[in-house]
């Protein structure tokens, strides 16, 4: 069973269609690059991953996805859940205007956790999984805005890694960051690629081939081609792809 | 207009294209060296190996400088591999053409043997491949690349052959030893030529289709040779 499958999806906002029957489907423990021009409706299809595109009006949606088997469009669906499930992690860090450690016991607290020990450890631990530790740890009651860029990006990650998420979306996670931070960031995907199912949308080739073990490639809200990274990257079946990679587009 | 990587592989076909057109001159002038037919003078042929030494320095370069600036993917990435690789084996047939002028000059009685042993078939057919060899890294042509597998397969037998007279002849007729060693060694670099343009074909072959198929021995290799003439 595929940890994420989507099945002939349809999108709308409003009369625009953004998506065209993309079906795509991806293992548990895996890295997925989603890769496009921009208005190719691959940050649209990353938002429907976890409901985010619920929150914009006048919006319609056909076809099914399946996390984990369950339709998360179902009835019965508890938003909430889902998005505990399914983390998010954004293009510019967006840290709360609390202390380091604030900002990521946050999660924990609004998710009714109350257990300081609970609290602190996860806190820790989510500080430590993102390697971040050695450089806040004595200062973790100071604002999460004294962090670097790529600190601070780091730190979100760590909030979205403390609800013990098993999925994480990254929507241009790197694009605000220099070289050395996106390097971090590149290495922390790759040590997270273990225990999480990561889809991060990036505008960034090298990264795509460098971070991913697929690849999907949008063009006007289709999905060209789904494939191998190495594949994508080497001998694309779709010539849309090869252009698109080579910068030979438009 | 095109892109800058359009630009800098353009140069580089260019460049390829030339130093292929000047090998080819090289073995054209070796096989007349050896055929003792009129050849170009010695410093024409020092010229032309010092301009193929420099293209293929400058094929380095630029190659060095689209990894590291471009960061070629997919069709761009195996023209750029492939383009060291062909460099690398057109700078060898050059050598081997020189090698091949010098040596032909210490063959006593090189006509007679030459006849003897059927030698201008080889020589001819090594021109033949050089040439093939050129026309289908510009053509991209699998046919050619083909072809190419084909005449190869054609001079490695016929010079084992002539290779194998030859050891015979010395072995019964002591006086031809210096000549027939001289001979078997032109014949070695012949042979040579022809497995370099071998492998440029195969380097075509995989920026045509990225595959891989060095290595491969001649009748394994995924290529259908059946239907080609």
């Amino acid at each position: 069973m595929h940890k994420i499958e989507s099945k002939n999806i349809n999108f709308y906002y409003g009369e625009t269609q953004a998506l065209h029957d993309v079906s795509l489907s991806m293992k548990e423990n895996t890295v997925t690059a989603l890769i496009g021009p921009s208005g190719c409706g691959k940050s649209t299809y990353l938002r429907l991953l976890n409901r985010m595109n619920d929150l914009i009006d006048n919006t319609k949606l056909t076809g099914t996805i399946l996390i984990e088997g369950e339709d998360i469009y179902a009835k019965n669906t508890n938003v909430d859940d889902l998005r505990k499930n399914v983390g998010m992690v954004f293009q510019k860090p967006n840290p709360f205007p609390k202390s380091i450690y604030e900002n990521v016991a946050y999660g924990l607290k609004v998710n009714g956790i109350t257990d300081k020990k609970i609290i602190e450890e996860r806190v820790i631990t989510s500080i430590e999984q993102v390697a971040l530790w050695g450089e806040v740890k004595d200062k973790l009651k100071k604002s999460a805005f004294e962090l670097s860029g790529g600190q601070q990006q780091r730190l979100c990650i760590a909030r979205a890694l403390a609800i013990q998420p098993s999925i994480l979306l990254m929507d241009e996670p790197t694009s605000a960051l220099d070289p050395i931070s996106t390097s971090k960031i590149e290495e922390l995907i790759y040590e997270l690629k273990n225990k999480y199912t990561i889809v991060i949308v990036t505008h960034n080739m090298q990264q795509a081939g460098r971070v991913s073990d697929t690849t999907a490639f949008f063009y006007m809200g289709e999905l060209i081609e789904y494939d191998k990274t190495k594949t994508i990257f080497t001998k694309p079946s779709q010539k849309q792809t090869e252009d698109y990679i080579t910068g030979r587009f438009g | 207009m095109g892109s800058h990587i359009e630009t800098e592989l353009g140069k580089l076909k260019g460049i390829i294209i030339k130093i292929g057109n000047l090998a080819e001159s090289q073995v054209t002038e070796a096989v007349k060296a050896l055929l003792s037919e009129p050849v170009a003078e010695g410093k024409e042929v020092k010229k032309i190996e010092n301009r193929i030494d420099k293209l293929d320095v400058k094929i380095d370069e630029i190659c060095q400088s689209v990894f590291a600036l471009h960061q070629p993917v997919a069709s761009d990435l195996r023209f750029i591999m492939s383009a060291m690789q062909i460099s690398n084996e057109i700078e060898r047939i050059g050598d081997l053409a020189i090698s091949i002028i010098k040596k032909s000059k210490n063959i006593k009685d090189k006509h007679d043997l030459i006849v003897k042993f059927s030698i201008t078939d080889i020589a001819r057919q090594v021109e033949t491949i050089t040439i093939k060899t050129n026309e289908c890294f510009l053509t991209r042509n699998e046919s050619t690349i083909g072809e190419i597998f084909i005449l190869n397969n054609t001079i490695k037998n016929e010079s084992d052959e002539a290779i194998h007279n030859i050891i015979n002849e010395m072995k019964s007729n002591s006086k031809t030893v210096v000549s027939g060693t001289n001979l078997v060694i032109v014949l070695k670099h012949l042979e040579r030529i022809s497995e370099h343009c071998t492998n440029i074909a195969e380097y075509v072959y995989f920026m045509i289709n990225a595959k891989i198929i060095k290595h491969e021995k001649f009748g394994d290799k995924k290529f259908d040779t059946d239907n080609l003439d």
